[in-house]
């Protein structure tokens, strides 16, 4: 059985780690340093199977396992984005209890919530299960063979035992060192470690000679150990030849798991509780093998005043390596100690306390998820592109955008707006819920008419528009944009709870399709539907079209006769497919947002989200018409007062394009230039066949309390024009 | 994973949804204080609405749904549910499963999973 180190097979023993069989081939993972074999030390990371920052000491040797070290003077490459990979789960579990660490006190911990009758449950790294953080909840990470392992415990107790002190001297970064029970694992493994010399407390059963006097340095040649030279109290060095030197500088808890669970249920049993051990204060060396801090450094940012245990990490990054602090805390403390501090606690620690891949990372993790509508399939199969928009996988086109938008203009079209938001107010203090939630008159609202409308917040900004459309004296349904009904519904219902009035409410965005038939020719395809009387200008009615109960709304966003069908979801498909049979011959064919958002620009209507800014008012919107301020109360009301007192100084305008050819338009988030100062941005921008030239929406900043009438855009000269560009009268969408 | 299929049901919002009564053969969930959906649909609502004459009552299939055996549900849940299911069956539940907002009807040896239709597919490719 053979693993391959740089290209080069060596045979491993049955039950060797990939280190155990390097050293048994007499190769070391990386250029050196002691070796602890417990996964506390920087030491024996390399590449395995492609996977860098891998603690070969941890991982089970197997036949044709590829080891590669990690550059000697960088880091290691990423993986090749060819290696195929396969997905890493994520598996939960919920208990009472987890012990992390089986070792005896672990082992006691897991039979004491046993026989209290909790669910319990162990991890040990001996079987694989590697704890890697410790999160609010709490939850305990833990990477296993098999995948994450998510634990929602309610209780932790970290039993993971201590570790030994690694050594800060000149020359510990040289191989051939180890500490003393990673010497005892290594003779038990039948290496033969030479002649060993030993720095502090000897390892069990093995023979070797004990130096005396403190550790002063290592000698090397060709990067190994040669000697191990001590000083003793009168000052004089002495001299130990050896093949292999071995420290025992005493122990230091493992906690970093229990100082992750900050104010959690976390706690701490058997040796990961212990005092720590404390070195001498090394006088040189590298004290974070890591970050490659040396305790030159630490003299260096004690004189600058960094001078606390958090200081000298943010300092110095010693701690945020690989180890974790595992090699430097111990002698960061003593550092601080001889220069007269306190002894201070050990830094606070944040998962994760070991190299994961990203496949590690994100496994059980997903992104927000985005909604279909029902005609999702229909789009596909028609070839649309598809884009998330709002939340939703929407149609950006079918393919042609100018014909999709000339069917608009000249014939009948109709597009899947199933995603605007749609909601049923009921109760006796719908009203007066309404009244207080919207800038405009509800009560004039007629049975069986709809108004277009602006929600305000508090503080007099719009955050989102619609409609409002009477049903009855105790029914309204009020409709949202796509991408802002889920707040809309937030805000109805906090302020519904709020004020205590007495209203259901149901969201039913997801139950109510809806189409939206427009075009000069829309009459026409309805009566084809079989609807003959369709409702007058912001009317609704309830009527069949195409064999489908359908709620009709007439409303206009794209600046034509328009009618928004709102049908059961489930019939989507029926009503979809029968308006395009139906229309065959009108010319019809579906249009995307692509198209809409030309049209909607052509008449200046406003998106909110894309237009408008956190801080757009209805007067800086131009808007003012939809607020009336003889209300006595609206949301935002107060606000939109007090900021109506301040000077105007900027707002959403119409431009268009001076003498540029068909089909420019400027980059929308563009910058706006007057007299060659900023003046603004560009908020929309498209060409528009019908107007012959480029118009836009765009912020424009008054210059001298005037809204400059010319400006540039990309260099090229813009005038101000009024909205809407389209149609002024309105007369096609009330034909 | 078999497809998650609309589910046709009666939804009601009202404040009267307590004392209300509804036939056996119907798999009643209360998804909120005001507000359940009764699978399949029921003609009959006037126990509500006798109540509450404000009561929303909609025939809705805006949720897609389907029932797995017990095995193989605790293996999604054990893969993707991220809070802790209660053992008690009969059982309703709710909260994101696979980051997606889903409903449990939980029964001895099977376990209705239920989410909004429009993230049916989605949900479908991340259990996988
Ligand atoms: S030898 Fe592997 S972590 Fe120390």
């Amino acid at each position: 059985m053979r693993v391959i180190v740089d290209q080069k097979p060596i045979p491993f023993a049955p039950g060797d780690s990939l280190l155990v069989a390097m050293l048994r081939a007499g190769e070391h993972p990386t250029e050196g340093g002691c070796l602890c074999l417990g996964g506390d030390c920087p030491n024996c990371l390399a590449t395995v199977d492609g996977i860098s920052y891998v603690r070969t000491c941890q991982v089970a040797a197997k036949p044709g396992m590829v080891v590669e070290r990690h550059p000697a003077d960088g880091y290691p490459l990423l993986p090749d984005d060819s290696r195929h990979r396969a997905e890493v789960h994520a598996h939960n579990h919920h208990c009472d209890v987890v012990v992390i660490g089986q070792g005896e006190s672990g082992r006691a911990a897991l039979a004491e919530a046993e026989a209290a009758g909790k669910q319990a449950i162990g991890l040990d790294v001996a079987n694989g299960q590697e704890a890697i953080g410790i999160y609010s909840g709490p939850l305990v990470v833990a990477r296993t063979a098999a995948g994450m392992l998510h634990i929602h415990a309610a209780e932790v107790v970290v039993a993971t035992g201590a570790a030994e002190i690694q050594p800060v001297v000149p020359g510990s970064e040289l191989a051939g060192l180890f500490t003393s029970r990673a010497a005892e694992q290594l003779t038990a493994a039948g290496l033969d470690l030479g002649r060993v010399v030993a720095v502090g407390t000897p390892p069990a059963g093995i023979e070797c000679e004990l130096a005396s006097g403190d550790l002063l340095r290592f000698e090397g040649e060709g990067g190994r150990v040669t000697a191990v030279i001590t000083q003793s109290a009168d000052g004089s060095e002495n001299r130990y030849p050896c093949q292999t030197a071995v420290v025992g500088l005493g122990l230091y808890p493992r906690d970093a798991l229990t100082r992750m669970g900050h104010q959690l249920p976390v706690r701490a049993v058997g040796d990961a509780t212990r005092e720590a051990d404390l070195p001498t204060c090394p006088g040189e060396g590298i004290i974070c093998p890591c970050s490659g801090v040396s305790v030159a450094d630490l003299e260096r940012i004690w004189e600058q005043g960094f001078q606390e245990m958090e200081l000298v990490k943010r300092a110095t990054l010693a701690g945020t390596g690989t180890c974790q602090g595992g090699v430097c805390t111990p002698y960061l403390r003593s550092f601080l100690l001889a220069k007269g501090k306190t002894l201070q606690p050990a830094f606070t620690a944040r998962p994760v306390n070991r190299q994961l891949t990203l496949g590690e990372i994100a496994a059980g993790a997903h992104h927000h998820p985005t909604a279909r509508t029902a005609l999702d399939g229909e789009h596909r199969r028609l070839g649309a592109k598809m884009e998330r928009s709002g939340g939703w996988w929407r149609p950006w086109n079918y393919g042609d955008v100018w014909a999709e938008y000339w069917a608009v203009r000249e014939a009948v079209s109709i597009m899947d707006v199933s995603t605007l938001g749609k909601m049923i107010v009921s109760g006796p203090d719908v009203l007066e819920l309404l009244e207080r939630l919207y800038p405009t008159k509800v009560s004039t609202i007629k049975n069986g008419r709809s108004r277009y409308v602006l929600l305000l917040d508090e503080r007099g900004y719009v955050f989102d528009d619609g409609m409002i459309c009477k049903d009855s004296d105790t029914q309204y349904t009020l409709t949202f944009t796509s991408g802002g009904s889920s707040h809309a519904e937030m805000w109805v219902r906090d302020w519904a709870e709020s004020w205590g009035l007495d209203v259901r409410i149901l969201l039913q965005t997801q139950r109510l399709g809806a189409i939206n038939v427009t075009g000069p020719l829309a009459n026409e395809l309805l009566a084809r539907a079989g609807l003959d009387n369709p409702p007058p200008y912001l009317g609704h009615i309830e009527a069949t079209v195409a064999g489908v109960p359908c709620r009709i709304f007439r409303l206009s966003f794209t600046g034509e006769l328009s009618y928004e069908l709102h049908h059961p979801v489930e019939q989507s498909v029926t009503l979809w497919r029968g308006l395009l049979e139906l229309g065959q011959e009108l010319g019809i064919r579906p249009h995307g947002l692509e198209t809409l958002l030309k049209l909607r620009l052509e008449k200046g209507h406003i998106i909110v989200g894309q237009d408008t800014d956190m801080d757009s008012t209805p007067r800086r919107l131009h808007h003012e018409w939809a607020i009336k301020l003889d209300k006595e109360f609206f949301i935002g009301r107060q606000a939109v007062l007090r900021t109506n007192k301040i000077p105007l100084d900027k707002q959403l305008v119409g431009l268009e394009m001076v003498g540029q050819p068909a089909g420019y338009a400027p980059l929308e988030g563009g910058v706006i230039w007057h007299q060659g100062n900023y003046a603004g941005i560009v908020t929309s921008a498209t060409y528009s066949p019908a107007l012959g030239k480029t118009v836009l929406l765009g912020w424009l900043y008054l210059q001298n309390g005037e809204l400059p009438t010319e400006v540039e855009i990309e260099g090229k000269t813009a005038r101000r024009v009024e909205v809407p560009f389209y149609d002024k009268e309105a007369s096609r969408a009330r034909a | 994973m078999p497809e998650l299929n609309r589910l046709p049901a009666t939804r009601i919002v009202s404040t009267a949804l307590d004392g209300a009564v509804w036939p056996e053969n119907r798999l009643v969930l209360r998804t909120a204080a005001d507000e359940l959906l009764i699978i399949p649909p029921v003609a009959d609502v006037s126990s509500v609405t006798s109540h509450d004459p404000y009561a929303i009552v909609v025939e809705d299939a805006s949720y897609a749904g389907v029932w797995l055996g017990a095995d193989e549900a605790a293996a999604i849940l054990r893969r993707h549910c991220e809070w802790r299911v209660t053992a008690q069956r009969p059982q309703f539940a709710q909260g994101a499963i696979a980051g997606i907002a889903t409903k449990l009807w939980l029964e001895a040896d099977r376990v209705l999973f239920v989410v909004p239709a429009p993230y049916a597919v989605e949900f479908e490719e991340r259990i996988v």
